[in-house]
């Protein structure tokens, strides 16, 4: 017994050491080590990348989604990176368990790239970024001139640096523009909607008794469809909301509870009793988003709240490919009961994918340089619609694809994805320009588009506004937002009116119950603060 | 399943040599055996690196985590963590229904196999056997994701399940998904049907072992089929019963994250969140590793707990034979 015990000690003792030993690496330190100095003459008025001549570069870069095509060099685009930058990139990809590995080790990649700007890794990047204006002051002043100040301004943190620099941000200039699609509407399939006749969906009545007008003329078809729930509120929640053009925050910029706002649970209501009609499928809330883009594509529902046309644009256009004259179009509907306008999200100044330069890279000047070309028109050009010649035209700011490309994108989408890899590597992509060629989207969504255009309004001063991960906070919006995905399906189930508003009251007594005013106090506390990052 | 464990309750009392003689006696057989002992060396390596340093990383369940400062940088904060777990409200939702799943699963899917075991057993015609098997062992092959997107269609308004009550009359247009109380037995059961295949197999294997003379013994004697079965084949199993028992129990807080992922929609989460979907949400998607990890070390305890009570209760049940 007792050498059990002496080999017992022995291994403990080997597995502490061991312990320490793998544990014991680097730690990423704030600020990073002193910046060399730029091997070429800077220059203000040039691109960094024009002027180095440096070769063999090499970095690594890591995305944070498994779906990321890890190959460079190989198709249209990357072969061109590689040969104007002289530079190769290993890709690695991986999820947020792999991130924290990376973290813990304090072997940070080159280049990161991260999707949630809550995360703590974000909240912290100075402790282990380098800053985007110290490496432009350094090496690639140029780079003032491609990124876009909103932006930078939006992803500061407390010390007055930006860090990461996300794609598909949007400015208030660009919701202006019309060059960003609305993506949100409640389309009806053409030849339901000439059968049956002058329907007014804009108000809850006239919604009730459309869907029944629908189920009278097409028993077979599903009146009324809306994306897949997967743990979330599908589009009747936000999208819905947007519709009615509920307010994003009180007249003085406080935290307002959408899910609670008068008009949005009349419209709600107005959907029970749809639902209680038999007019909307219980299917509806159990598929996934695969089961509801097959019913989109084989035009299954009569109407659809849809939330993003864009991504479900394969399905829609699947469908009006075989059915010219059935295809689903944008229509007025779900509209306020008290006079407001629609006002319809996009992608915010958020963005989506976050790019950061690790401070441990040994070559911050390429990895600058990586930026500054991506985000020139020179980068974006050749992201999204490849080469000059030989995969599109140009006159002015209209772009068409040359025949042999246009051939490939219809007829070969897996080649056009890998080979061509065109609209593909987006790291630093931003919708304007795509908008300087239709085809960037399906003709299926050009109506709906048009359709949403107007109603384009920011929603900036509320994004990322929830309490940090890990906080008591935290928890408690966690629950609360678990009962609402519960609540709402609830709700439009109800078996009548009664059931209704005491579901809502129950919601209500579990916000009190879960520190609603704690967690709204951060909230208010985080709208000040993008405010004043929006210079308001 | 070796009996012969204990060789030293069978030696006469001698005073214990002293410690060095030992060393040098444990040196020298190691020395006879390094051959024997190389061959382990990898795996304990394995271990060590893959089970064992790991473990290091559960001491977040006890430290305000943060990612950017790292494990050993992180500030401790005690059992904070654990205090939090007592007073959620998700938790222990999500412990209900780990345990009312595991106990469907434990009662139906212990004793299905076995019985599918004996029957195949019984089956003389071998090409038919064989069938049997493949189409049992089928479902054990589909992953969650599959089989998930099958029994949500089967379960549909539409699906397969109301065409059957159809079929003998009851008509119905209910999405079985979206009734929170029908969750328990679509889980429990669904998995049960997948894996009893599956489980049959090292029944299978133990009653192959089994000498044949006993059956002609017993056909002498005038058995019964029932009765052979009861009272050869059965006993036969006891020892691999008893293990199984013991790793079913022990896993009794175990949940099946695949499936819940699949399966679960926000009207049948109250009951088809389970611990490991809970973990998974609460670490993974919202961050919050260190009550997470406090989570998931809370329950591998209780566990291990369970793990050597049914040791124990079988040990008296197995003539105080650990099967283990």
């Amino acid at each position: 017994m007792k050498l059990r015990r002496i080999v017992g000690v022995a291994l403990a003792a080997i597995l502490t050491l061991t312990t320490f030993t793998a544990c014991g690496g680097s730690k990423a330190d704030g600020g990073g080590g002193k910046l060399p100095d730029a091997t070429y003459e800077l220059d203000s008025t040039k691109a960094a990348w024009e002027i180095d001549d440096s070769k063999d570069n090499k970095l690594t870069w890591y995305v944070n989604a498994e779906w990321w095509n890890k190959k460079y060099g190989e198709d249209f685009v990357t072969k061109q990176v590689k040969k104007d930058l002289n530079l190769d990139i290993e890709f690695i990809v991986g999820d947020d368990t792999k991130l924290n590995t990376y973290f813990a080790s304090g072997d940070i990649p080159d280049i990161v790239t991260i999707f949630d700007p809550n995360m703590e890794v974000a909240r912290t990047a100075d402790k282990w970024a380098y800053s985007l204006q110290d490496l432009a002051d350094k090496y690639d002043p140029y780079f003032y001139e491609v990124a876009r100040e909103d932006t930078l301004n939006w992803y500061k943190l407390g010390n007055g640096k930006t860090y990461g620099y996300p794609n598909y941000s949007n400015t208030a200039e660009d919701y202006d523009s019309g060059q960003v699609p609305a993506r949100d509407c409640f389309i009806i399939r053409q030849d339901v909607q000439d059968a049956i006749g002058p329907q007014d969906f804009t108000t809850p009545d006239g919604f009730v008794k459309g869907m029944q007008a629908i189920k009278t003329q097409f028993p077979d078809l599903i009146p009324f469809g809306f994306n897949d729930f997967s743990g979330a509120t599908s589009s009747l929640g936000n999208v819905v909301q947007d519709m009615l053009g509920v307010a994003i925050t009180t007249d003085d910029d406080k935290y307002y509870d959408r899910n609670l706002d008068e008009d949005y649970l009349t419209w709600l209501s107005a959907f029970r009793q749809v639902h209680s009609d038999g007019n909307i499928s219980d299917d509806s809330f159990t598929d996934d988003s695969n089961a509801f883009k097959e019913k989109v594509a084989s035009g299954q529902y009569a109407t659809i709240m849809m939330g993003s046309n864009v991504n479900n644009g394969n399905s829609l256009q699947t469908w009006l490919a075989e059915n010219p004259d059935k295809e689903y179009i944008a229509v007025d509907a779900i509209q306020s009961t008290k006079g407001k306008k629609p006002t319809l999200s996009q992608a915010g100044i958020s963005g989506w994918m976050i790019n950061y330069i690790s401070n441990t890279t040994k070559n911050p000047a390429k990895a600058i340089q990586v930026f500054t070309y991506l985000l020139s028109d020179y980068g974006e050009i050749l992201t999204n619609f490849g080469i000059e010649g030989e995969t599109f035209t140009r006159e002015g700011d209209t772009i068409t694809w040359t025949p042999e490309a246009a051939e490939v994108q219809s007829g070969n989408p897996e080649e056009w994805q890998l080979d061509y890899r065109i609209g593909e590597f987006i790291t630093f992509g931003h919708d304007r320009f795509k908008a300087l060629n239709q085809a960037s989207y399906v003709k299926a969504v050009w109506q709906q588009q048009e359709w949403g255009q107007q109603y384009l309004t920011p929603q900036f001063k509320v994004e990322n506004i929830a309490p940090d991960p890990g906080t008591a906070e935290a928890r408690a919006l966690t629950a609360i937002t678990t009962n609402w995905n519960t609540t709402l399906v609830g709700l439009i189930r109800a078996k009548d009116d009664a059931e209704f508003d005491k579901m809502v009251e129950d919601y209500k007594a579990f916000l009190e119950d879960n520190s609603i005013k704690e967690i709204n106090a951060i909230r208010d506390a985080n709208i000040a603060k993008n405010l004043k990052k929006l210079g308001k | 399943m070796s009996t012969n464990t204990n060789t030293s309750t069978n030696m006469i009392p001698v005073p214990r040599p002293s410690i060095a003689v030992r060393m040098a006696d444990w040196g020298r057989t190691f020395a006879r055996q390094w051959q024997l002992q190389s061959m382990v060396i990898p795996g304990v390596i394995f271990m060590i690196i893959f089970n064992f340093i790991p473990i290091y990383g559960l001491t977040i369940a006890f430290k305000n985590y943060s990612v950017i400062s790292g494990i050993g940088g992180s500030t401790w904060n005690g059992l904070e963590n654990f205090k939090i777990i007592l007073k959620d409200k998700y938790f222990w939702e999500s412990v209900t229904n780990t345990f009312g799943i595991s106990a469907i699963k434990l009662s139906v899917g212990f004793v299905l196999p076995v019985i599918l075991a004996v029957l195949i057993f019984e089956l003389k015609w071998i090409p038919f056997k064989k069938i049997i098997q493949t189409i049992t062992y089928l479902p054990h092959f589909l992953s969650w994701i599959i089989l998930g997107g099958m029994i949500i269609t089967w379960m549909s308004s539409h699906g397969m399940i109301n065409d059957m009550l159809g079929i003998i009359g009851i008509d119905t247009a209910t999405n079985h998904m979206l009734d929170a109380h029908k969750y328990w037995a679509i889980a429990a059961l669904s998995d049960v049907w997948k894996e009893a295949g599956w489980g049959t197999i090292l029944y299978l294997a133990t009653m192959s072992k089994i000498d044949p003379t006993y059956y002609e013994a017993a056909e002498i004697d005038g058995a019964s089929k029932l009765r052979k079965i009861w009272s050869i084949t059965i006993p036969n199993l006891g020892n691999i019963l008893c293990l199984n028992l013991i790793l079913s129990v022990s896993g009794l807080f175990n949940s099946n994250l695949d499936q819940t992922l699949v399966l679960m929609n926000s009207q049948n989460q109250p009951s088809a969140e389970v611990i490991n979907s809970y973990v998974y949400k609460v670490g993974l998607t919202q961050g919050d590793f260190a009550y997470a990890t406090a989570v998931g070390l809370g329950v591998s305890v209780i566990s291990v707990i369970l793990l050597v009570v049914t040791n124990l209760i079988t040990k008296k049940l197995n003539d105080n034979q650990s099967v283990l």
